[in-house]
């Protein structure tokens, strides 16, 4: 039986997200996708603190995350995730307008899953996108625990 | 080998001895600085009376003008003049006639004129000495404070480079994502002005990227530290010749290949240098219909490889050869040839990083070459 994982989104551009949530929706992985608009929510999610106290503590199937974030960063959220056992089971993908070596340096030693550089063109965009969500939702079997929907 | 180590050992010391030296003249203390005086006064002390036992004759007075010239060198003047007032007292009561008085003859007075001659002499070094020195750490001050100022503009200009592809990318895939979404919701009710106002829109978006893109990656060749090799320029040739595969694959290109020397440098990089040069060969001549590329070695000056790449294609006028390698510098229109104009800016960057010179001939219509040379080693 097929199954739909949740994907969470750390993005603070309201284009990107409508842009990402489109290019999902195309491909009906939309449904189950949480955004966060920076870091300090995104923590709060994983941590059912805040706004998210009551909702269940499953984790994401993925977290698709910036970098450039408000409050706090994409590396900074990437390396809480990794240094706390009960998170860093999640896979976190990366997904940046920053081509730059040192970003990407920095994220694969804090233990990123996957780093994807956002493409300009956007039929490369929807296509990126979209592999990201049939993979991580859709292929990929995530960690026990893991919030998931059945189709 | 011996040679060698004995060279390391001579600088070794040489180096310990200069550190003593700063040492000594570092020290600001006025009882350790008196102290030496005294010291070196009862040091010269003993040794000429050692040396009188022994029966050498007259020595006392080289004895105390070497301990005077040491005082003054490393303690200043005071002490200088303390050492000249007790090597004298010291050389007036053991060494003169009569020997264990204090008793001044007409005699004596010229030993007191040396050493105190003497003081001032060294003293006189000594102070060309510290002005040197406080000139050199003017100097010392002046290029530290030059650095970090440097540090700091470069530190600048990386988080210029980092914000341009962080922030600028963004906003321009937003234009490109909106504008395929407007095209692709609307296309049905567009007329063919609007469709072609869209086309516009979507065209000069991926040029801004592909702009952004190439003056970054020009913007890294700056900073990416160049890892030198022995580099086999013939292979390296055919395998960049191999990769352009793609676009010479329906054209006849006559490739000529004469013998290419090894040289010294970054693979990666000059890999990119020949992509761009024989990149640029083939797009140039696409206008023929028999293009020609010829890659070979000419007779480069002392220590050095010089390296062409000529073609017959479109060529350019050599009034304006100095634009070539510019920023974003094109002689051509973008409708005749496509291209950002990094490429050959590119070329120069990392040829000038590694130490060689670019140039180009040619002509209109008759075809450009373009010479690199690098170090062999």
């Amino acid at each position: 039986m097929d199954t739909l994982g949740r994907i969470l989104m750390v993005e603070d551009d309201p284009n990107d997200v409508e842009l990402t949530l489109t290019a999902l929706e195309e491909y009906n992985l939309a449904n189950e996708v949480v955004v966060t608009r920076d870091g300090q929510e995104a923590l709060d999610y994983l941590y059912c603190r805040g706004q998210f106290s009551a909702r269940a503590s499953d984790n994401p199937a993925v977290l698709l995350l910036d970098l450039k974030l408000p409050k706090v960063d994409g590396l900074e959220v990437l390396h809480q995730i990794k240094s706390d056992d009960r998170l860093k089971m999640i896979p976190v993908v990366v997904l940046t307008s920053s081509r730059e070596e040192r970003d990407m340096m920095r994220s694969y030693q804090l233990g990123v899953n996957a780093y994807v550089v956002k493409p300009v063109d956007f039929h490369e965009f929807v296509n990126a996108v979209r592999e990201l969500g049939v993979f991580w939702a859709v292929i990929n079997q995530p960690p026990p625990g893991s919030a998931r929907k059945e189709l | 080998m011996t040679d060698l180590s004995g060279g390391r050992i001579r600088v070794e010391a040489r180096r310990a001895l200069a550190r003593w030296d700063l040492e000594l003249h570092n020290v600001r203390s006025p009882i350790l600085r008196y102290g030496f005086s005294v010291a070196c006064a009862a040091i010269a002390f003993g040794l000429a009376l050692t040396l009188q036992y022994y029966r050498f004759r007259d020595v006392e007075v080289p004895v105390f003008t070497l301990s005077i010239a040491i005082t003054t060198w490393y303690a200043g003047v005071g002490p200088s003049v303390l050492a000249v007032l007790l090597s004298m007292v010291l050389f007036d009561y053991f060494f003169t006639e009569p020997l264990h008085s204090f008793e001044i003859s007409i005699r004596e007075l010229p030993y007191f004129f040396i050493f105190a001659t003497w003081g001032i002499i060294v003293a006189s070094f000594a102070a060309v000495r510290r002005r040197i020195e406080d000139s050199l750490r003017g100097a010392q001050e002046e290029l530290a404070k030059r650095a970090a100022e440097l540090e700091a503009a470069n530190k600048e200009l990386e988080a210029f480079t980092y914000s341009v592809s962080h922030d600028l990318r963004a906003p321009l895939r937003h234009v490109l994502g909106y504008a395929e979404l407007l095209q692709k919701q609307s296309s049905s009710i567009l007329d063919d002005k609007a469709r072609r106002y869209m086309a516009m829109i979507l065209e000069a978006s991926k040029r801004m990227g592909s702009l952004i893109d190439d003056l970054l990656g020009f913007s890294r060749i700056g900073r990416a530290e160049a890892r030198k090799t022995a580099v086999n320029l013939d292979l390296l040739v055919r395998e960049v010749i191999a990769e352009l595969g793609q676009d010479t694959k329906d054209r006849d290109i006559g490739w000529t290949i004469g013998a290419l020397p090894v040289c010294y440098g970054d693979r990666s990089m000059l890999k990119l240098v020949l992509t761009n040069l024989l990149s640029n060969a083939v797009k140039f001549t696409r206008i023929r219909p028999r293009p020609k590329i010829e890659i070979g070695c000419a007779d480069g000056k002392d220590n050095q490889v010089e390296v062409f790449v000529t073609d017959n294609g479109a060529g350019f006028d050599m009034q304006y050869v100095n634009k070539l390698f510019g920023v974003f510098q094109r002689l051509h229109r973008a409708e005749e040839f496509e291209g950002t104009g990094i490429g050959l800016a590119t070329v120069q960057r990392i040829i000038h990083r590694h130490g060689g010179t670019v140039r180009a001939e040619g002509a209109v219509d008759q075809g450009a070459t373009f010479y690199f040379s690098l170090p062999k080693r």
